[in-house]
């Protein structure tokens, strides 16, 4: 048994996100090995019929596998990178079987950015957009806010290249680049993105943590004004909202759109065990949820870093809640003593994201990034809520 | 009895067990095979492979540098009787 050849039939990654979203009945082929498998799987919106037989088993016994699959339906087939799958669609179909490849596998998946509109009032679109960036194979957001012809990048993946050209498409140049906070779960693309389109980027670390990135300081309360051309303006407020990380910072979009980043989710909020300070970073996640965002409308929209399912990803495919909702169905808000939530967020300690240390560093600028660790650093599916989430729907 | 060598730095899968399992294929009862990958889905991968086959057994697994500091995965296989 050979390499792929060229002629291996593929599809790409949005593709099948697409049509697993629409309920198409696909037929997943899952060819990884069982750890990878147990760890981290493909997932749309609606659940995707999977068959996991690793690549080896096919070395081994290529046609005992090749007896336990349909004969009469297209399987796609999903591997680490793509080369093993690739490999076994040029078996199948050896057999008679019509196969197609997932292109560049779980690392592709990982790595895939669909941008979503948020819904807004017409009277709010007049002026603005917000896009929400989904990275679905990681469950990491990430925002462009137009209005007029600049836009704000708010917590960016690592393919900066990807915003630049999203922003021009929407006809808008990016004036600033935003962090929520030091992400722990995936590297920020805030610097890169920044350096590239000559924007200003901001982050706060907060006390004890030494940040080498150049940062132009805001500060809490700060109004920042996109836009510019007459009447078409919109104010991006800068909210000190510390817990998660003891800088973490929120975003107010208009009067209402919220960036929570990882201080509030859509269906709990923000650990804050990821420094070693559970009890001082919970105390200060307590008082942000109690004191600061409770200051807020009703009909504030949520809109977080991260989600932790497609579950959670709603109708019209954004990931966003209104606060009021949330106040009713989060049990963290629910907490109405300091002490039993600081407890609460002891007894949900959990061991943190795999590669979270090396992380944080090269997201302070301690180290350079090298390309094939980023991708190994990255693998897997984010674990930044405070509430044990599973690693697979 | 002999000890052979196979070099699949800097492949990705299936490379390292498709070129492994040729190797094994042609070698002795007894025979041993040191495997040098630098992929570290290796590890998971050698282990699910070696339970499948009926001719490979999988005797060590070690992390090595080499000269130039890559983390080097050897999985050491033995050709069964």
């Amino acid at each position: 048994m050979g390499e792929a050849g060229p002629a291996t039939p593929s599809i790409e990654v949005g593709d099948l996100l697409s049509r697993a979203d629409a309920g198409e009945p696909l037929l997943l082929l899952d060819v990884r090995n069982d750890e990878e498998f147990d760890t981290w799987r493909f997932e749309g919106r609606r659940p995707i019929e999977t068959v996991h037989i690793p690549y080896f088993d096919f070395i081994e016994d290529p046609r005992g596998c090749v007896d336990r699959l349909p004969r009469h339906r297209e399987i796609v087939v999903l591997c680490a990178q793509g080369g093993s799958s690739a490999m076994v669609v040029d078996t199948l179909r050896e057999a008679g079987l019509a196969a197609r490849n997932v292109a560049g596998g779980m690392v592709a998946y990982g790595e895939y950015l669909q941008p979503v509109r948020v819904p807004v009032d017409a009277a709010e679109a007049v002026s603005w957009e917000i896009w929400q960036v989904n990275r679905r194979g990681k469950g990491c957001l990430s925002y462009v806010v137009r209005s007029g012809r600049e836009a704000i990048v708010v917590d960016p993946s690592r393919d900066v290249q990807w915003y630049e050209d999203f922003a021009r498409r929407l006809g808008a140049r990016i004036v600033r680049v935003l962090d929520t906070h030091v992400h722990a779960d995936h590297l920020s693309g805030g610097p890169a993105l920044a350096s590239l389109s000559g924007a200003p980027y901001f982050v706060k670390a907060g006390e004890g943590f030494e940040l080498r990135q150049s940062v132009e300081p805001l500060a809490d309360g700060q109004d920042l004004r996109l836009g510019g051309e007459a009447g078409v303006t919109v104010q991006v407020r800068i909210m000190a909202t510390p817990g998660h990380t003891p800088g973490s910072c929120s975003y107010l979009v208009g009067r209402r759109h919220l960036l929570t980043g990882d201080t509030l989710f859509v269906t709990s909020v923000g650990r804050p065990d990821l420094g070693g300070h559970v009890v001082e970073w919970g105390r200060a996640l307590f008082r942000t949820l109690r004191e600061r965002l409770a200051q807020l409308p009703e009909d504030t929209v949520v809109l977080p870093a991260h989600f932790a399912g497609p579950d959670e990803i709603g109708a019209d495919a954004v990931v966003a809640a209104p606060l009021a909702a949330l106040r009713r169905v989060v049990p963290e808000l629910q907490i109405a003593d300091e002490e039993v939530f600081v407890a609460a967020m002891r007894a949900a300690l959990k061991s943190p994201p795999a590669a979270y240390a090396e992380i944080i560093r090269a997201n302070l600028g301690l180290v350079a990034i090298e390309p094939d660790k980023a991708t190994e650093w990255e693998l897997g599916k984010n674990q930044c809520a405070a509430r044990a989430m599973p690693a697979v729907s | 009895m002999k000890t052979r060598r196979l070099d699949v730095r800097g492949t990705k899968c299936p490379v390292p067990i498709v070129r492994a399992k040729k190797e094994v294929d042609g070698m002795q009862a007894g025979d041993v095979l040191e495997v040098l990958a630098t992929d570290p889905g290796s590890m998971s991968d050698f282990q699910g492979w070696a339970k499948m086959s009926k001719l490979a057994v999988l005797k060590e697994q070690r992390t090595e540098k080499d000269e130039t500091g890559r983390e080097v995965y050897v999985h050491v296989l033995e050709r069964r009787g």
